[in-house]
């Protein structure tokens, strides 16, 4: 192989060592273009509005990391966290992953130890653009380990640091865990494949370190927990079982399943919940396999092999027996709801709405497949396809990786993540292939002997398809010929041409799908003006502010869970849910509380201490992103804890309608989040003129009424309204008592219990 | 019978007995006739009055469903032989009528009154309705039917047998029994023994077939452009194959980037795997031709297929997502 | 013990701490302390300036020293409460101002006493039978109080000023009288005087205008009161800042001297009667009412000024504007939200200068450098802004020594020391200066800072970077043949 590469690449270069070094330089220089491009393309948002922590999880992960840079990490690895979840508080520490906040902390103190004092916002910000130019690095070597081709590394690594379905989730400012996580992904197969190419405990043991540092960074490490076994398992169906394959699949699982077990979050899980039983199964299955061979070696008596094999298989068929056996028994947690909801693609729409509600979780349809990746979505198969030409063992983890990933993609736009990197790495493969043959300068004789690395047969199919070699073309049919290459220039200025376009139409494609699509930070919301200059809607900051100067240290504030994040992120007060949605009850009562008359949400808001109430309402503005639109998710989930008291039919008008205006059902009126929605709406346009910008509705002409809250603050757009939650009446009476009195006679007595509430706030 | 009824209602206390006697004999004839047939009893206008009437001594739940082909229910048809199953397993739990419920069922077709009554104008799916009992020891007073209305896509039956315990709580509950459907097993356990021997058989020939990476590469293929071209959104959001446009014509590709229809991806896959292929044969097929003139005819054959299909794609993809402002010629 | 004390006395417990540290510094009198009674006021008139949204009082009095020998110490006398919030008091000889200021300092008894004293030293003694002309000047913060204390959000707002006609004195006052210039003529309640009490049997406050006057009143002995207090109409933002941090940072590399400004304002005003309506607020905005809240801030920087930045703790705030040319530049800053009677409003905002405009060679030596900047920016508002404590930090390039400094504002503490940051070897010198109770009218006051920057540090810094390129440049020799193992690993393949 080594003499071979190197002949085409010395086409260009000297021989010998000054031509490696000079192909290793020129090599480095690409790679660092690449990385730099990488990074570039992800500051979109930072130049077009500033360095800011985008949408909603990064908050959470910000938070966490300021608290580790502050308090060190012993208290960050056991932080109960007492203001998100309240009452209940949240054990933070041991019910996360804390590779992201550990990696940025590190950066942090590192740089401070060069005299560089950077703000942690910064490094947070920017952590996902550095690390998506290791992955373009990363990505280049598992390229290289696939393919001869020396360009289908370099081509893989560009695709990868500019394909939208990366950047998606690695701008800067998108501070979630699968900014480093992706990294680690493919850096990880990149050990693999070598620990199984060198059957090497030290390159096993780098990937277990690594897979290591996976588990401790994202929960879709199970990915490669299944990925790896798999690969393991279809090469011995496949009767490739080697020693090499042996000692990298040991090493790492043993390694590995004990590097994952440092995290506090897993646990104990790789032994106990069928997430991971596959890669026990296969390690069990290895040692099988791995005797039986051995014995094989000693006596080679036939029957003797047969029993041999017979034996295995039946060992094999017990101990799955008994896996299920515990499974069922319940010593081994079934299938997590999140990972099992991946096949049963109806699971969780039935029994866990909270992970339908969530829009990243929804399946994919083409378009987004062709908007993230496009034209490597068709070079992808054509990848695949090549791999088959000397079906070697990285390759078959190609293929296995390509049909999972894919499928994995389809069922949950948010996966399209891990189809990336393959894509990335297939189509490489694709094109590097096509344009090592068009870009060979001289011209084939007639009769031209075949290179090599076209010949299947020189790299040995295996033993089992030589021996049917005659019944049926052992190889693939469309390389059963020896290569002769390219004979016309025209034919072969044509296709670079064509090809170098298509690419150029590629970084085109990128750059405008990242500027367009993935820069908004999403909390500021930038808005064009008539004159086409860009105006800044900075609502959500305007009102988390407010909350943060204004109100007590410990006022708790309640909202849907979208927003738990960003109020203890940036207005830094108590939350009842937040993103990280463990306690399902706990959510469903917040949206019993928003779904219900005012008679019911009160005490509920009352018992859990609540001060303000949070919600988002895009009526004005026509922002379509708010809480009206996610109210059904709310009644749902409700439902779902108390069937009986909210019922998402009650919400759609008879004809089967969800509407605001005045056919809205009353119990969609009476409703806490309509009331606050609109609550004071209507005073903005002239009577009976009131427009919901959102749904395009004409509001009722009489605005709904509020007597149990009272409006605290509302920001410029209306976009964020916060309402104070009223004291009980202080002569006993009931809010709406209260209220009507009120209006009936105003005396200065009504100032005086106000006075006594602002003094209040304790 | 009306007489009682009236005086029931106008003084309950004194009259509970006679109220009982008079409306016993109602119950008892609708829960022979369920235990005759260990089915819901088959009702129309009139005898959901008649059944449904105050006072009453028992429980009714009425399904009120649309069977008939033409108002297209398909969850009242997946549902009706598991609410059958309901009655039957709940009618043999008690025979002796202790829970006093009857099951009905009420088709559209029958009962169209009852319909506009409940108020449901939609026939997309069934819904169930629990009238309380109004006299006798668990009377409620007697409100609107409980109401339960198929909007989450339950079709099994333990959910609903879960909702109508709650609703009668202290009343027996007789559990649901699933029949074990024996020709399954019998259907199945032949089949696997079958299908073993047949392997065993034929291990020599298909080892080979088994063996074969055309094969291989053809499946897993195949996979990928059914996964990428959003085949799983179809499959779980059930989108329609093929929808008309306004002009009686077809609309071929849904607008919007977030929906699609059947035939769409199958148009896409189609496109990927074309171009794929050109691909596949510009980078194996034509390196390998020794005739120029017909290598060179092969590249401009392939080059102008992957051109003409990535612009079509391209516009396609227009289609889609209206921003979008690249293109390739021709279209 | 006192910290407490005044802490209770509704005052921020910092500031307390503070100004209470200085006074320990200054020399502690007995509790029984009583002035002797060495002075007399021959003829007093006390002017109180109550335009801005902090109270402004300048004291003229004749002086006579009616003991036996020369006496040089004047005491002031304040209300525990009040003196904590006094600031840039001065006192000079009316005659000749251009003297400059006399020496003026707190003097505290203990918490006992009820009143506190500043002493004003007199540069020559005052000989017996002596007369002169003092003006004493000074600032009371805090002392606007809005009357009712809550108020509709659109509705006017009076403040409450309470004061002692007689101007509390250590000595015996001859004759006097108390001149008030308000705002507006919307006075609903002035306490009124019965005539016996003035000498020309006027009924107090006689009013012309915007201005009243109580008095004359003649022969009121040392330490008599006589409180009074007005109600009028004020409704502009009780702008009031709890702490300002200043950072000047010099960098002759850069040549270049980087401003920034770090405020924790607070609205005095009246609080809202209910709470903030949007809808009232939007209708509002039409015809613009002067309205409590504090809507825009102004900072009129030095010219030249560039690149500006106006931020709070979760990030940039969009709605800032700077107009700049050759004659100004406006830095107008509108808050996120408009900040009511009650609210708080934390921000920063930084710009930079050009070195030359600020930073000039001495003559004599060549290291020798002087530093000219303003002690404080901030805001120019109309109503006035008051600052309850302002922290000015002059970072000096790395190895400046021998640090002196000027200026005409009275200090509680400076100190000096070293700042480490960007690239740093051993830190930036660093000059601390905090001064309690100013307010903007002190905008223009200079900070002069001269200090030494010899030829070798200033070498320091491209040595350190030549250093870090060169690291840079060994990690990229070492990462280029780890590629080139790579490399050969992707033959190997």
């Amino acid at each position: 192989m080594a003499a071979i590469s190197q002949g085409t690449g010395s086409k260009f270069f000297f021989e010998g060592e000054s031509g490696r070094n000079t192909r290793g330089l020129l090599r480095l220089i690409i790679l660092v273009t690449i990385a730099a491009a990488a990074v570039a393309s992800r500051l979109f948002s930072v130049i077009r509005f500033e360095s800011i922590i985008h949408e909603f999880d990064p908050w959470f992960n910000f938070r966490a990391t300021k608290y580790l840079v502050n308090n060190g990490f012993y208290n960050f690895w056991d932080w109960f966290d007492d203001r998100t979840w309240h009452p209940l508080g949240r054990v933070t520490g041991g019910t996360l992953y804390p590779g992201l906040m550990v990696t940025s902390g590190i950066i942090y103190h590192v740089l401070r130890l060069l005299s560089m004092p950077i703000d942690i916002r910064n490094i947070c910000v920017l952590l996902a653009p550095a690390f998506s130019g290791l992955t373009a690095f990363a990505t280049y070597l598992l390229t290289s380990e696939m393919t001869t081709s020396p360009s289908a590394g370099l081509l893989a690594a560009a695709f990868m640091g500019i394909t939208p379905g990366y950047i998606s989730r690695s701008v800067a400012g998108s501070y979630d865990n699968e900014a480093i996580a992706i990294f680690l992904l493919v850096f990880t197969f990149y050990l693999w494949i070598k620990a199984v190419k060198e059957g090497s405990i030290m390159w096993a043991g780098f990937c277990a370190l690594f897979y290591g540092y996976m588990v401790s960074a994202w929960g879709g490490y199970v990915f490669i927990t299944n990925l790896l076994p798999l690969h393991a398992f279809v090469l011995i169906c496949m009767g490739r079982f080697s020693p090499r394959l042996y000692v990298s699949y040991t090493t790492w699982y043993a390694l590995g399943t004990l590097a994952s077990m440092q995290v506090p979050f897993v646990g104990f899980l790789p032994v106990r919940s069928s997430d991971h039983m596959a890669a026990l199964g296969v390690f069990g299955l290895l040692q099988l396999v791995g005797f039986t061979e051995w014995v094989r070696t000693q006596l080679p008596s036939k029957q003797f092999q047969t029993l041999l094999r017979g034996l295995v298989l039946v060992v094999f068929a017990a101990a799955f027996g008994f896996l299920v056996l515990l499974t069922v028994s319940g010593t081994i947690a079934p299938w997590s709801g999140r990972f099992y909801s991946l096949w049963d693609t109806a699971y969780a729409k039935v029994h866990i709405p909270i992970i339908a509600s969530v829009s990243e979780h929804q399946p994919t349809a083409w378009p987004a497949f062709f908007f993230d990746l496009n034209m490597l979505i068709w070079l992808f198969p054509a990848g695949v396809y090549m791999c088959f030409r000397t079906l070697k063992d990285e390759h078959v983890f190609i293929v296995i990786y390509s049909v999972l990933a894919s499928y994995f993609a389809g069922v949950m736009v948010r996966l399209m993540l891990t189809l990336t990197p393959i894509v990335c790495v297939a189509a490489a493969m694709a094109l590097s292939n096509i344009l090592d043959i068009f870009l060979v300068a001289e011209q084939p004789v007639e009769g031209a002997q075949p290179q090599a690395n076209g010949n299947p047969r020189a790299n040995g199919p295996t033993t089992a398809t030589e021996k049917l070699a005659s019944a049926i073309p052992d190889t693939l049919r469309s390389t059963k010929t020896p290569v002769v290459g390219i004979y016309s220039y025209l034919s072969k200025s044509a296709m670079t041409g064509a090809f170098t376009a298509y690419l150029l139409l590629f970084v085109l494609h990128c750059t405008w799908v990242t500027s367009n699509a993935y820069s908004s930070p999403s909390v500021v919301l930038a808005s064009r003006l008539p004159d086409g200059s860009q105006h800044i809607i900075d609502d959500y900051r305007e009102a988390y502010y407010w909350l943060r100067q204004n109100t007590h240290q410990t006022a708790k504030v309640m909202s849907w869970w979208d927003y738990g994040y960003q109020i203890g992120g940036m207005a830094d007060r108590p939350t009842l849910v937040d993103n990280n949605t463990w306690n399902n009850t706990h959510i469903a009562t917040v949206g019993k509380a928003m779904s219900s008359r005012e008679e019911v949400s009160y005490p509920i808001m009352r018992q859990h201490e609540v001060d303000y109430v949070l919600i988002v309402f895009g009526g004005l503005l026509g922002y379509s992103g708010d809480d009206i639109n996610k109210f059904l998710w709310m009644v749902r989930i409700a439902e779902g804890i108390w069937p009986d008291e909210v019922k998402e039919r009650d919400f759609f008008t008879a004809r089967g309608e969800y509407r605001v205006d005045e056919e809205a059902t009353p119990t969609m009126k009476n409703s806490l989040m309509y009331k606050m929605s609109y609550y004071n709406y209507n005073a903005l346009f002239p009577a009976g003129q009131a427009q919901d910008r959102v749904r395009g509705a004409k509001l009722p002409a009489q605005g709904p009424e509020l007597s149990t809250l009272e409006e605290a603050f509302t920001s410029e757009n209306w976009i964020i309204r916060i309402y104070k939650v009223k004291d009980l009446d202080n002569l006993g009476r009931s809010h709406q008592e209260a209220g009507a009195f009120e209006k009936g006679n105003k005396r200065k007595k009504s100032g005086k219990r106000r006075g006594a509430r602002v003094l209040r706030v304790d | 019978m009306r007489i009682p009824g009236i005086l029931a209602a106008a003084l309950l206390p004194l009259t509970a007995l006679a109220a009982k006697k008079s409306t016993g004999d109602r119950f008892n004839d609708y829960h022979s006739k369920q235990v005759s047939t260990l089915a819901s009893i088959k009702i129309d206008d009139v005898s959901y009055g008649e059944m449904t009437k105050a006072p009453r001594d028992y429980a009714v739940a009425v399904l009120l469903t649309a069977l008939d082909a033409r108002f297209g229910c398909a969850l009242c048809h997946e549902f009706q032989p598991e609410w059958e199953l309901l009655a039957k397993s709940w009618t043999k739990g008690d025979k002796k009528g202790e829970s006093r419920l009857v099951y009905a069922t009420l088709d559209f077709a029958d009962g169209k009154q009852t319909f506009q009554s409940v108020g449901k104008r939609t026939l997309s799916s069934p819904v169930l309705l629990v009238f309380q009992p109004t006299v006798g020891p668990n009377a409620k007073p007697d409100g609107a039917p409980n109401r339960f209305d198929f909007v989450t896509g339950t079709d099994k039956a333990e959910p609903i047998h879960a909702w109508i315990s709650r609703h009668l709580p202290d009343s027996p509950h007789p559990p649901l029994v699933r029949p074990i459907n024996y020709v399954k097993y019998a259907v199945t356990t032949t089949a696997v023994l079958g299908g073993v021997t047949f392997l065993s058989v034929a291990w020599p020939y298909l080892l080979p077939v088994i063996q074969n990476r055309n094969l291989w590469a053809a499946i897993s293929l195949i996979t990928i452009l059914l996964f990428t071209s959003g085949h799983m959104f179809n499959h779980i959001r059930k989108v329609p194959y093929v929808a008309g446009d306004g002009k009686g014509g077809l609309s071929y590709f849904a607008s919007g980037f977030q929906n699609q229809f059947g035939l769409e991806t199958q148009i896409v896959a189609a496109m990927y795997g074309i171009l794929a292929f050109a691909t596949i044969s510009l980078a194996l097929k034509v390196p390998r031709m020794t005739d120029p003139r017909a290598q060179q005819i092969a590249v401009f054959v392939w080059g102008g297929i992957i051109l003409g299909m990535y612009s079509f794609l391209l516009s396609v993809f227009r289609i889609k997502n209206g921003g979008y402002p690249f293109f390739l010629p021709p279209f | 013990m006192r910290l407490i004390q005044w802490a209770s006395l509704g005052l921020i417990s910092l500031v307390a701490a503070d100004s209470n540290l200085t006074l320990e510094s200054r020399n502690i009198l007995p509790s029984t302390f009583k002035p002797p009674q060495h002075f007399q006021n021959v003829n007093l008139v006390r002017n109180i300036n109550l335009e801005k949204n902090y109270v402004r009082e300048t004291v003229n009095v004749v002086i006579e020293n009616v003991g036996k020998e020369a006496q040089s110490e004047y005491f002031l006398p304040f209300e525990p409460g009040t003196i904590a919030r006094i600031g840039g008091l001065e006192a000079r000889d009316k005659k000749d101002p251009e003297k400059g200021g006399f020496v003026a300092e707190v003097a505290v008894t203990d918490e006992q006493s009820s009143t506190q004293f500043y002493k004003i030293t007199l540069p020559t003694p005052l000989q017996p039978k002596g007369q002169l002309t003092l003006s004493i000047s000074y600032w009371t913060l805090a002392s606007l109080n809005p009357l009712p204390a809550q108020i509709g959000q659109t509705d006017k707002q009076y403040v409450l000023y309470t004061f002692s006609a007689y101007a509390p004195s250590a000595y015996l006052t001859q004759k006097q009288k108390t001149k008030l210039k308000l705002p507006t003529t919307d006075v609903p309640d002035a306490v009124t005087l019965p005539k016996s009490l003035n000498t020309e049997g006027k009924e107090d406050p006689q009013k012309q205008g915007t201005s009243f006057t109580y008095g004359p009143y003649s022969e009121i002995e040392a330490g008599a009161l006589q409180e009074v207090s007005v109600r009028y109409e004020f409704t502009k933002p009780l702008t009031h800042s709890k702490l300002l941090e200043r950072d000047v940072e010099v960098s002759h590399w850069g040549g270049n001297v980087a401003f920034e400004e770090r405020h924790w304002l607070t609205n005095r005003a009246a609080s809202l009667k209910n709470h903030f309506s949007r809808v009232a607020y939007q209708q509002s905005a039409y015809y613009n009412p002067p309205m409590a809240a504090l809507k825009e801030l102004r900072f009129p920087l030095a010219i030249g000024s560039e690149d500006p930045y106006f931020i709070d703790d979760i990030g940039n705030v969009s709605t800032s504007r700077f107009r700049t040319n050759m004659r100004e530049a406006n830095l107008e800053l509108k808050p996120r939200y408009p900040v009511f009677g009650g609210w708080n409003y934390s921000f920063r905002v930084g710009w930079n200068g050009d070195l030359s405009g600020y930073v000039r060679r001495l003559k004599t030596g060549s290291d020798g450098f002087v530093l000219k900047v303003p002690f404080l920016d901030g805001p120019k508002q109309v109503e006035g802004i008051e600052y309850e404590r302002v922290v000015t930090r002059v970072i000096l390039p790395e190895g400046a020594i021998n640090v002196h400094f000027e200026t005409t504002i009275p200090l509680i503490s400076n100190t000096t020391s070293l700042h480490r940051t960007f690239m740093d070897t051993l830190g930036r010198t660093t000059l601390e200066l905090t001064a309690i109770n100013v307010v903007d009218e002190l905008r223009d006051r200079e900070l002069v800072v001269m200090y030494d920057y010899p030829f070798s540090a200033r070498f320091r810094k491209p040595l350190t970077i030549f250093g870090g390129i060169l690291l840079v440049f060994v990690v990229s020799w070492v990462v280029g043949n780890l590629d080139v193992s790579i490399g050969s690993k992707v033959k190997a393949a």
